[in-house]
């Protein structure tokens, strides 16, 4: 689509940024249709001018922008893709929600336009976050995503959505704080090497002298690395922001917040693992660590799922597990611990996001969030039960799903690299998840109804129609997954093996 | 050690933002903030005289409008917008001082070796205070109630980072510096606009209140 991707990668930038100002300054005098058409503009076209740049990287290769600034090599790859899939699907089902939030008189008008100013600010510092070459600048742009996020998360003017979002910004914040000391380190140490202001904080000429780093200063870094982006991502035990801010969000909120958020703080924690992993003992270090914050996110996760009765917490608690299964994939290492990390990261970004914006129909239907009230979904709507199902049993890691198959391939790497005990570990930790999931979906599919239902029937179809695209995704990813995916995720994978 | 004045101002610090997070009145408490803010500003004038860094000049003058005018301005307004005078006993009540005074120092020197081992100027006793500054910051955070407390404790770590920057990475490209500050400026704004929406609901500013969500 574009000759050059260096104005391909200023363009992305550029939309949801102009977007977003575009939206607060002519959305006025409570005309819905301009908000939801200038959303509806400026989501799709992120999303085609996001895929067009992961079409360049698809093959491997890495190109930078304004001034080295910015890298686009098949990691970021990986990231842009799920914002811009994943992204434009739940922004459209985004119109459908603030609709249902208007007519109810839940939100006010101002406060929708608002909720989709931010959403593209959001947009924005994320995807300059997973695109930013420079060490601080990354820092930044993850830091604004909390800042731009936290009004989307406490949209409804309550109690708890004011708990949730103080928590979040002052947890994150917490965690935030660490790891710009880690990155500050990183920059006193590089530049010792390097002799280049400049130079000495872009990711690219860091892979270069790694080698020359001190093997005892890159572990700390590391640690301070982890608990500072590992708090924004949802690793235990720092995960505690995370079910209230998913929960007390609106449902679309809580699938970007699960489904992409978590992940670009956890591509700090990867940039940061690529530059350090070619110091053999630095690399022994980082796997121990994250095998055991994996672990640990993995079965506290499993603990919190089995007695939740509020829906969206028991899937936020799976987006704390899910993170702990990336964390795994990456402690196992080597090519096929590296592929099925990546792999877990766009699986899971699109089950998350099928499941949470299922919970905005059961909303809808049952007129709450907790599942002893729901019950006989499956003859009240039937498409969304389906829906739901294919949410819950891909989180479950049921085959032909998508999940199954990127959490197939962590075992398998767990087995190549020997680690058998930490693999039984994480079987029984998936075991407890996949009991609990499937309590929750037969209570609320097939179980008797136990509350009152607001709304009989399906949902409109409006909002059933990104749910469906979600639900090809998630299958088609599981059954045959397309060869340029796969080539993608191998290139990315690629960059974290061969920096050895 | 030399007892020179960026040591002196140092110790300035150190015991301003010991003040600022044990004073209870949340007015006093942001004025002595607004001090404390100022004393880093001075010692990065005094870095920037006695080193000839140009650049700290610059510095120095971007962190007196923003941070010891804007911010300290931003906090007031919503201390009297809210009308709350005092701040809620921490957590860990008497203890508190005790402890964060401890941990802050012992991690303030546990750490310093490592920092001052990169570090572009090397000063052991600001590296040192700014480390202190960060935790006493990350802890009042913690342990303070007071959601006007939480924010000047968000602040104090932020100056400690500052202090840190200017030792080590001085040189860094000017737009780091900025988008650091840019970020600082919002969250205060965001936090503050949030406290704001917290006392509309809960009726004040102490944050231990809103327990609600569990489990």
């Amino acid at each position: 689509m574009f000759d050059n991707i260096n104005i391909a990668i200023n363009v992305l930038l550029l939309i949801p940024f102009a977007a977003s100002i575009c939206i607060w300054l002519a959305a006025r005098g409570n005309n819905r249709v301009l908000l939801y058409m200038l959303h509806l503009v400026a989501t799709v076209a992120t999303s085609v001018v996001g895929i067009g740049c992961v079409a360049y990287v698809v093959k491997g290769g890495s190109f930078t922008a304004l001034n080295d600034f910015l890298l686009f090599d098949s990691i970021s790859g990986v990231f842009v893709l799920a914002i811009s899939v994943i992204g434009l699907l739940v922004n459209l089902y985004s119109i459908k929600y603030i609709s249902w939030a208007l007519d109810k008189g839940e939100i006010a008008f101002s406060d929708a336009r608002l909720f989709f100013s931010l959403s593209h600010v959001f947009v924005f510092t994320m995807l300059l976050s997973v695109i930013s070459n420079n060490i601080i600048l990354m820092w930044v742009a993850i830091e604004a995503t909390t800042l731009s996020s936290v009004f989307i998360v406490s949209l409804y003017k309550n109690k708890r959505a004011v708990e949730g979002g103080w928590k979040y910004v002052i947890i994150c914040s917490i965690g935030l704080a660490f790891a710009l000391y880690g990155t500050v380190l990183m920059y006193s140490s590089a530049y010792h090497i390097i002799g280049d202001a400049h130079k000495a904080m872009l990711w690219t000429s860091l892979v270069e002298h790694s080698k020359g780093f001190d093997p005892d200063l890159m572990k700390i870094i590391f640690v301070f690395i982890v608990i500072g982006y590992g708090t924004k991502a949802g690793l235990a035990p720092m995960h505690t922001w995370l079910p209230d801010a998913h929960a007390e969000g609106p449902a679309p909120a809580s699938a970007f917040l699960s489904a992409v958020l978590l992940k670009c703080a956890m591509a700090g924690i990867i940039r940061f693992y690529v530059a350090m992993n070619s110091i053999a003992d630095v690399a022994r270090f980082m796997q121990s660590v994250m095998l055991i914050v994996g672990l640990i996110s993995i079965i506290i996760a499993g603990m919190f799922i089995m007695r939740q009765h509020d829906i969206k917490r028991t899937f936020a608690y799976h987006s704390v597990e899910n993170i702990g299964i990336i964390a795994v994939a990456m402690a196992f290492g080597g090519a096929t611990g590296f592929f099925a990390m990546f792999f877990h990261i766009l699986t899971h970004s699109a089950t998350k996001a099928l499941a949470f914006c299922t919970t905005g129909n059961l909303q809808e239907i049952y007129g709450t969030r907790d599942t002893s009230g729901m019950g006989g979904l499956v003859r009240i709507a039937p498409l969304t039960a389906v829906m739901l199902g294919i949410a819950m049993f891909s989180l479950a890691g049921m085959p032909p799903l998508a999940m199954f198959t990127s959490e197939f391939y962590t075992v398998v790497a767990g087995i190549e690299g020997k680690q058998y005990i930490a693999v039984a570990i994480f079987l029984i930790g998936l075991a407890v998840v996949f009991y609990g999931l499937v309590h929750h979906f037969n209570d609320i599919v097939f179980g008797k109804e136990r509350g009152e239902v607001v709304h009989r029937g399906e949902v409109s179809m409006g909002a059933n129609i990104p749910l469906i695209a979600m639900a090809v995704i998630i299958c088609v990813i599981g059954i045959a997954p397309p060869e340029s995916l796969l080539e993608l995720l191998r290139n990315a994978a690629a960059i974290v093996v061969n920096n050895r | 050690m030399e007892l020179g004045l960026i040591v002196g101002l140092s110790f300035l610090l150190a015991a301003l933002s010991f003040m600022v997070i044990e004073n209870r009145g949340l007015a006093r408490a942001t004025h002595l903030y607004a001090l404390q803010t100022l004393t880093l500003v001075l010692i990065f004038l005094a870095i920037a005289w006695e080193h000839s860094i140009g650049v700290l000049y610059i510095w120095a003058g971007t962190a007196f409008f923003t941070k010891v005018l804007l911010v300290p301005f931003l906090i007031l307004l919503v201390i009297k917008k809210t009308g709350i005078k005092h701040e809620e006993a921490p957590f860990g009540g008497l203890f508190h001082p005790f402890i964060s005074l401890g941990v802050s120092i012992a991690v303030a020197i546990m750490l310093e070796p490592i920092f001052i081992k990169f570090s572009l100027l090397k000063l052991q006793i600001p590296i040192i205070v700014s480390i202190f500054v960060f935790m006493m910051g990350i802890l009042g955070l913690v342990f303070r109630k007071s959601a006007v407390k939480q924010i000047l404790a968000y602040c104090l770590f932020e100056n400690g980072v500052h202090l840190t920057l200017a030792l080590t990475a001085y040189n860094a490209p000017e737009t780091i510096e900025i988008g650091i500050l840019t970020d600082a400026i919002f969250s205060v704004i965001v936090m503050g606009a949030l406290a704001m929406r917290f006392f509309n609901h809960f009726g004040s500013l102490d944050t231990s209140q809103a327990n609600e969500l569990k489990g």
